[in-house]
């Protein structure tokens, strides 16, 4: 038993119940955000320090210890980290459960961490709802109407959403035996597309994981919980989940469709073409339907549907190339990357406006470019880099997947994106005129604190460094893409 | 007429119908989480079968079902104290009621 | 093998024929005037074990049994890993031993926390 091997999870886990703990026993809260940050950092630290060429399997085959999962470990720690910075104002809304709001963080970042290093159906299962069940909570932090009902309505649909999963994975367990994703390739290799075709169980369990996946990135027909919970959460929530929720569902995407279903052609062809069924419906409802929306965190939930669409564009690519799909999981893993950074800027940037303001309409953001310069620049760079364009990140992380799509013969669906990207400069430049040409309501300056700038301009950097030069984390993402053989 | 692991996946099946038919359609919170509960139990059902004939030398179904009856059960707690919170504050649990925020 | 579905859809006819029997056997009753209706206040009050019933019956629990009840639910669910584990205690030595009292020692935390958090108390 390699535990050393364990040691970002122990960390955190550790650290949450300190946190909880210490929220009971001591009287000073401000220790409770310097701990989880402490811990995340030590998390994260020792992340970096495993990352290198050899992987390994821990516990039984359940979980793979390799550059993959480390990429995310550490995509999933920084996340975190900048979503606490980001909160240090917001918490005083629930300043009474700030323990609670802590510790859940680290655990549902626990959980992501398990999600990107699990390579078995039950150890899976058992991570995504670690994950979603603390997400669950935390949506319905503000105890206001709205929270509690986003939260019962994220609950309710997310329970139905794993309920299918589960059918999809025991119909897969079924049909190989096996719950191991090595062992289920190895099952499948040895089966024909006539026996496949003869008892289907196996392509019904796949389209089932596809629908309880697609519900965790919010692809689109499963996305109906996402404007709702995005309005009624707390906004530090909304970002962490817009963020770092998506970026599980894909790790665990990643790794089950290439490591269990990847080989036989006519297998990967299939899911390949779902996703980009998937990638088109998501793309264009997510774009038109962001049009009219007057609320900037329901905009920015309807944005990320879109967003989806485009990652799902890699996914597409990976389906119909297996052979050169270590490219098309570094093209995702650098858009993962990108998109985290800029969407975290996004949210950072409305959590302090609005926080101040208290309002998340479009309309009072108004004069934003007078009143509060810094934050409204940077939440320009940020929808910049959401549509697309150089020198953001955005721009980079669509022409590698873009790149990666046309190489394997998906030239419509790069058309589709593309279009769509045009489609979305509407509703992003929108609130960029807004802001830097409206009428402001008042002249009064907006002031903002120190940790959600510190955490701001860390993201405007990553922006600008994954814009500028890519090569930096494209090599990590090669290296990250590469693993995973078991 | 000898019981075969298709009559369990059959009824697996149509009690995971039940449940999903009932989860999208019932107005009641607390009867969609019962229905949500009726799929899981059913996929368990399935579970179980799967491993006893297709791997009966293995427990792997059976470990797999334990898990997803412990996560089943914190799922429901959670959900059950969203609902404790909501009902604070409107006083009914009719899911119909839910609607602050619409598309 | 076909015969079995003849066996089947026989049964249902039965079963369909039998609740509509019972369902209508009443109603045929009535309107015959064979079952005198004549309602009155102690035939509709609520039967209750033979006490009479004091105020409504749509009284509301007090708010600390539910959470008595959800902290129940969480923590009892639990004992379930336990089981698989008792059965082979011998087996599985002590490392096995450990991860229990880790599972138990996070369960105790949930515990702690209820009982900090004024939960146990009824007040």
């Amino acid at each position: 038993m390699n535990l050393e091997l364990f040691i970002p999870e122990i960390t955190l886990a550790v650290f949450a119940i300190l946190v909880i703990l210490l929220d009971l026993f001591v009287r000073d809260k401000s220790w409770l955000r310097l701990v989880s940050l402490s811990g995340l950092v030590i998390a994260g630290g020792v992340t970096v320090a495993m990352w290198g060429d050899d992987s390994t399997a821990i516990f039984n085959n359940m979980l793979a210890v390799d550059n993959f999962a480390l990429f995310f470990k550490l995509l999933f720690a920084g996340i975190a980290f900048l979503v606490i910075l980001a909160s240090t104002d917001y918490v005083a809304k629930f300043a009474r459960f700030q323990g609670e709001y802590y510790a859940l963080i680290l655990l549902s970042t626990l959980g992501m961490m398990l999600m990107a290093a699990t390579t078995d159906l039950i150890s899976l299962f058992v991570a995504l709802e670690l994950t979603s069940i603390s997400l669950y909570v935390l949506v319905g932090f503000l105890k206001d109407r709205k929270s509690t009902e986003a939260s019962l309505k994220y609950l309710l649909l997310g329970a139905i959403a794993s309920a299918v999963l589960l059918y999809g994975m025991a119909l897969v367990f079924g049909s190989t035996g096996q719950t191991q994703l090595g062992a289920i390739a190895q099952a499948i290799q040895s089966m024909s597309l006539e026996s496949v075709l003869d008892s289907p169980a196996l392509l019904m369990g796949i389209v089932l994981l596809i629908a309880g996946f697609g519900f965790k990135i919010a692809a689109v027909p499963f996305q109906m919980w996402v404007p709702d919970v995005y309005e009624g959460a707390p906004t530090p929530v909304t970002a962490y989940l817009s963020v770092a929720s998506k970026a599980a569902g894909f790790a665990i995407i990643l790794r089950v469709f290439f490591s269990a279903f990847g080989i036989p052609e006519w297998l990967s062809m299939n899911w390949g073409m779902i996703f980009a069924a998937l990638a088109v419906i998501s793309m264009i409802i997510g774009n038109v339907i962001a049009i009219p929306q007057t609320n900037i965190k329901r905009m920015l939930g309807y944005s990320s549907i879109a967003q989806a669409g485009y990652l799902m564009v890699g996914l597409a690519a990976i389906g119909f190339a297996p052979a050169i799909a270590t490219q098309g999981q570094s093209t995702i893993l650098f858009f993962l990357a990108s998109y985290a950074l800029t969407n975290l800027g996004a949210f950072i940037a409305v959590i302090a406006i609005s926080n101040k303001i208290n309002s998340d309409d479009i309309a009072d953001y108004a004069g934003m470019g007078k009143r509060a310069p810094v934050m409204a620049l940077a939440l320009t760079l940020c929808l910049i880099s959401l549509i697309g364009m150089p020198p953001a990140a955005g721009f980079m992380a669509k022409f590698y997947i873009f790149s990666t799509a046309v190489q394997n013969d998906l030239l419509w669906l790069v058309v589709i994106a593309v279009l769509n990207s045009v489609i979305s400069a509407y509703y992003y430049l929108r609130v960029v005129k807004v802001m830097w040409y409206g009428q402001p309501a008042s002249g009064e300056k907006v002031p903002s604190s120190g940790a959600p700038r510190l955490a701001l301009f860390l993201c405007c950097l990553g922006v600008l460094v994954l814009g500028i030069i890519p090569g930096l984390v494209m090599r990590l993402a090669e290296l990250a893409g590469k693993m995973f053989a078991f | 007429m000898t019981i075969g692991l298709e009559h369990y996946l059959v009824l697996s099946a149509v009690l995971f119908c039940i449940g999903l038919y009932g989860a999208l359609t019932k107005r009641n919170a607390v009867i969609i989480l019962m229905c949500i509960e009726l799929m899981l139990n059913s996929v368990n059902i399935s579970l179980v079968a799967f491993s006893s004939y297709i791997v009966p030398l293995l427990l792997t179904g059976q470990v797999f079902a334990i898990f997803v009856m412990v996560v089943a059960a914190a799922e429901v707690a959670v959900g059950l104290a969203i609902i404790l919170a909501i009902y604070r504050g409107l006083t009914d649990i009719d899911a119909s009621n839910i609607n602050l925020m619409k598309w | 093998m076909l015969a079995n579905y003849g066996l089947i859809g026989l049964f249902s006819i039965v079963v369909v024929l039998f609740t509509l029997v019972m369902v209508i056997t009443p109603i045929i009753l009535r309107f015959l005037k064979i079952v005198p209706s004549n309602p009155n206040p102690i035939k509709n009050s609520i039967f209750e074990c033979g006490m009479e019933t004091i105020g409504k019956t749509w009284v509301q629990f007090n708010f600390h049994y539910y959470f008595y009840a959800l902290i129940f639910l969480a923590l009892d669910v639990l004992v379930v890993f336990l089981y698989p584990w008792a059965v082979h205690l011998r087996q599985l030595g002590l490392f096995s031993f450990f991860v229990v009292l880790i599972l138990v020692f996070i369960v105790l935390i949930g515990y702690i926390y209820a009982w900090k958090k004024r939960v146990l108390e009824w007040k």
